[in-house]
């Protein structure tokens, strides 16, 4: 088990957003989580990743208690979380933005190959300053310097946002490219069939808790899910 | 001319080294230190204490600035809780609220321990002339140091994994938690080297006149002038301030007269401000 | 002849409308004029204190309309009041313009700068730091102009004015009943505007500027306003302090003198408030006395209280009370709903 998630409870404010959640990921695992918005998709991510403080519950990676430890050191326990907004760098090319993600370490050659090939665009526009590149290269940036840490799960929260379906397709073909490879994915989505395209089982989640799950299959043969997402009568 | 500009380099090289402490906790955590003069101050009394001792002038001078490096965290590890507690405009100004408090302790406590403390460090040496400009050794010296810690600072911040890290916490800082780095270890880190800076600064001025406990309101003031107008947040602006108001200062002073210039420099920098809020080089 | 029925009860409602309204003033004001009697008994030390406590009072509504009314940082305090005070000063010993003209032309002076610093500001959309830094370049290079021009203003040396009363800078307690009228005029004109629309405005602005404006206030407008106003005391008070003191120099109006003081003074008693910049004033008066005794390290206490203020009373005073008093109410009236009836 490598990532475990026992009763977690967030929210803002005082108020929870979401409760009662429980999962687990194995190693070299793809899982999807699909809701709509205002689920707490984001949320969930958010207390898992650190940028959030849990109210109940907890977070193990490993069997380690990574439960409200301050962001930085989760990243550093190897989860990398693409959050939806990517908060990059945005003044430094994109070459000192994947550098950042290897921090403290130098940039691993090999890492840096594999996501060039991965996004080939990046090599292209190597020396470019972040915040001058297209939607579609941002999200390509994020994602790239997540994975510059050698991050034992990456998690990404609606990495479709504001990407066309041709480029979001590509998005998650190289994702499940990355999945192949024994990197453990966890991703938030709203988009339903890319998701679980991707995934090897997936949990609804909605008003804050954890519907349905199953496998891809199951999940998209439940008549709730395809008239609530899948706009199916 | 190149003479007179030449000197106004140098000049605001030392400007810009005033700057940089306070552009680089502005940039961090939108705390506009006005403490920073009397930290300065601060190191320069303990320079001359150390030196009375008989210690070398070295030796002393490194004293200074880790004491004043140490005052400054100090101050981070205490009254900045509060103050990174808050968000946006509210933490700007109860930062500059608690800090200018902050002034008014230092400089009282060093007046009523040292009431006629000053720092003046003697360069032996005959005074030089470069381009046409007789310079005293002692603003040599002081020239020399701006540059190589200008220099220094520079190549810090563009090539050094942690000076990146540092960038990195001032253009986004969820971004830079995101890949592993700790913003308040990043800001304590500052806050350390601003005083030693402060206190490096305070050495510089001192080369060529007595640095007396009375001048941090006007270091903290012209601190700030130098980071606004170079982008606050900016290490290479600051410089870049500097020097631009080092030629400015030098010039008008040079062609028009002493008193002028004072008013000639504030006007440039307000000029500058109103222009380019920004900054020269920031974002 | 008999007075008409129906103006009976409008003229009662306008009767307690301007009570309420002046009501708080007229209690402090009260407070104020019975206070030598008690306090300061013979001791010209005292009453001189108190003196600076009411100038900064002054001061400090101005500065209260401008920053804390309209959030615009204005670090130019002593600068404005300069203007005010070097006005007079200069316009009736050189221009041998009577003493009220030159207290006039000051005023409208000084009006005139802190309008034009916010319209700059406001053009420029600079925000709360930025003004505050041009503003105190602004500062800085006004205090440099007179020590450079000094044979207009007699430079570092400073400048005795030939048309003071003399027996006001001798005779502390009319200067203390002069700036007493000074301040409650000027807490009536802050009153007047807090209630009007125009002081909605400025709430509305201060509270959220985005909100504000898309509500139709021009925030823009308001803002110079506020300066021209707020600008105007400030210049008044400076011209009279000119006037009281028969004596002025470039250190009687610096930034380090003046407005740092004024922006703790303000922050302390409540931004925005009426009586903050009383309370302020009044408080920081006290400190001074019990500080004069402590030598150098007044400066330190002085620090020390500034950091222990904004720690723990940040929003200031008379907002801490209020909502004190509103808690309090609240217990109580949840308390009445519990009690058993009799």
């Amino acid at each position: 088990m490598l990532l475990e998630v026992r009763g977690l409870a967030a929210g803002y404010l005082g108020e929870k957003v979401v409760a009662d959640i429980d999962f687990e990921l194995s190693a070299g695992e793809a899982v999807a989580i699909v809701g709509s918005n205002g689920a707490g998709k984001s949320t969930l991510l958010k207390a898992i990743a650190g940028l959030l403080s849990p109210m109940e519950g907890q977070v193990l990676l490993d069997g380690r208690d990574l439960t409200r430890r301050a962001a930085h050191r989760i990243a550093r326990a190897g989860v990398a979380y693409v959050p939806a907004e990517r908060h990059l760098f945005p003044a430094m090319t994109v070459k000192t933005n994947l550098t950042l993600g290897a921090y403290p370490h130098r940039p691993d050659r090999e890492v840096l190959d594999l996501v060039f090939d991965l996004f080939p665009r990046l090599r292209e526009r190597l020396h470019q300053r972040a915040a001058t590149l297209s939607g579609g290269e941002q999200q390509m940036l994020a994602v790239g310097r997540a994975l510059m840490s050698r991050p034992r799960v990456l998690m990404l929260d609606e990495p479709t946002t504001g990407l066309a379906p041709k480029l979001a397709k590509a998005a998650f073909e190289a994702l499940e490219g990355l999945n192949e490879t024994g990197l453990t994915l966890l991703v938030a989505e709203q988009q339903v069939p890319l998701a679980l395209s991707v995934a090897d089982r997936g949990y609804v989640l909605e008003n804050g808790r954890f519907r349905l799950e199953g496998t891809p299959d199951e999940l998209e043969a439940n008549p709730e899910v395809r008239r609530a997402y899948l706009g199916v009568a | 001319m190149t003479a007179v500009i030449l000197d106004g380099i140098v000049l605001g090289l030392g400007f810009g080294l005033l700057g940089v402490g306070l552009t680089l906790v502005y940039g961090l955590g939108g705390v506009l230190n006005l403490a920073y003069g009397e930290i300065a101050v601060f190191g320069a009394i303990v320079v001359s204490q150390v030196m009375n001792r008989g210690a070398s002038t070295l030796l002393a001078v490194a004293v200074g600035m880790l004491a004043a490096a140490g005052l400054s965290v100090l101050l981070d590890l205490t009254l900045m809780r509060p103050v990174y507690r808050q968000t946006g405009e509210q933490r700007t100004l109860l930062g500059l609220l608690l800090t200018l408090g902050v002034a008014f302790v230092i400089v009282g406590l060093l007046n009523w321990k040292y009431p006629t403390g000053a720092l003046y460090i003697f360069v032996s040496g005959d005074p030089i002339s470069i381009a046409g400009v007789p310079m005293s050794a002692g603003s040599i010296w002081a020239s020399l140091i701006a540059l190589g810690a200008a220099g220094l600072l520079l190549l810090f911040f563009g090539l050094t994994t942690f000076g990146r890290g540092v960038r990195s916490v001032i253009q986004d800082e969820t971004g830079a938690r995101l890949v592993g780095i700790s913003p308040s270890l990043v800001r304590t880190s500052i806050f350390a080297l601003s005083g030693g800076l402060a206190g490096l600064v305070a050495v510089t001025r001192s080369m060529t006149a007595p640095l007396t406990i009375t001048q941090g309101f006007t270091l903290t003031t012209f601190a700030l002038i130098v980071a606004v107008v170079g982008g606050l947040g900016s290490v290479a602006g600051a410089f870049l301030a500097g020097i631009v108001l080092g030629i400015v200062s030098n010039v008008s002073a040079h062609y028009i007269g002493e008193y002028i210039t004072e008013i000639v420099l504030l006007g440039a920098a307000a000029l500058t401000i109103l222009v380019r809020p920004r900054g020269l080089l920031g974002r | 002849m008999a007075e008409p029925p129906e103006t009976r009860p409008r003229r009662a409602a306008v009767l307690s409308a301007a009570v309420r309204v002046l009501l708080p003033i007229a209690v402090t004001a009260a407070i104020l004029v019975v206070l030598p009697r008690f306090w300061f008994g013979d001791s010209p030390y005292t009453t001189g204190l108190a003196v600076e406590a009411l100038v900064f009072g002054c001061y400090a509504v101005g500065f209260n309309l401008i920053f804390g009314s309209t959030n615009q940082l204005f670090l130019c305090v002593g600068a404005l009041a300069g203007v005010g005070g070097y006005a007079t000063a200069i316009l009736s010993d050189r221009a041998s313009l009577p003493l009220a003209v030159g207290v006039a032309l000051g005023t409208v002076s000084a009006a005139v700068v802190g309008g034009l610093l916010a319209w700059i500001a406001v053009r420029r959309s600079l925000d709360v730091i930025f003004t505050g830094i041009v503003t105190l370049v602004f500062s800085l290079a006004f205090t440099q102009l007179l020590i450079g021009q000094s044979d207009l203003t007699g430079g570092d040396t400073g400048h005795v004015l030939e048309r003071a009363a003399t027996n006001l800078a001798d005779d502390h307690v009319g200067g203390y009943y002069l700036f007493v009228g000074l301040l409650v005029g000027l807490l009536i004109v802050f009153r007047v505007l807090q209630l009007s629309h125009i002081g909605w405005a400025f709430r509305a602005l201060r509270d959220n500027e985005t909100a504000a404006e898309l509500a139709g206030v021009d925030v823009a407008r308001y803002r110079v306003y506020a300066a021209v106003i707020g600008s105007a005391m400030i210049g008044l008070t400076g011209g009279l302090y000119a006037y009281s003191l028969g004596f002025i120099s470039p250190t009687t109006y610096e930034f380090a003198q003046i407005d740092v003081q004024v922006l703790v003074i303000v922050a302390f008693g409540g931004l925005g408030t009426l009586l903050g910049p009383v309370i302020g004033a009044a408080t920081f008066g006290f400190l001074d006395r019990a500080l004069t005794n402590s030598g150098q390290l007044r400066e330190a206490y002085y620090g020390a209280f500034v950091i222990a203020i904004f720690l723990f009373l940040r929003q200031g005073v008379i907002p801490t009370v209020t909502s004190l008093v509103h808690r309090l109410r609240r217990i109580r009236r949840k308390e009445a709903e519990w009690r058993p009836s009799s």
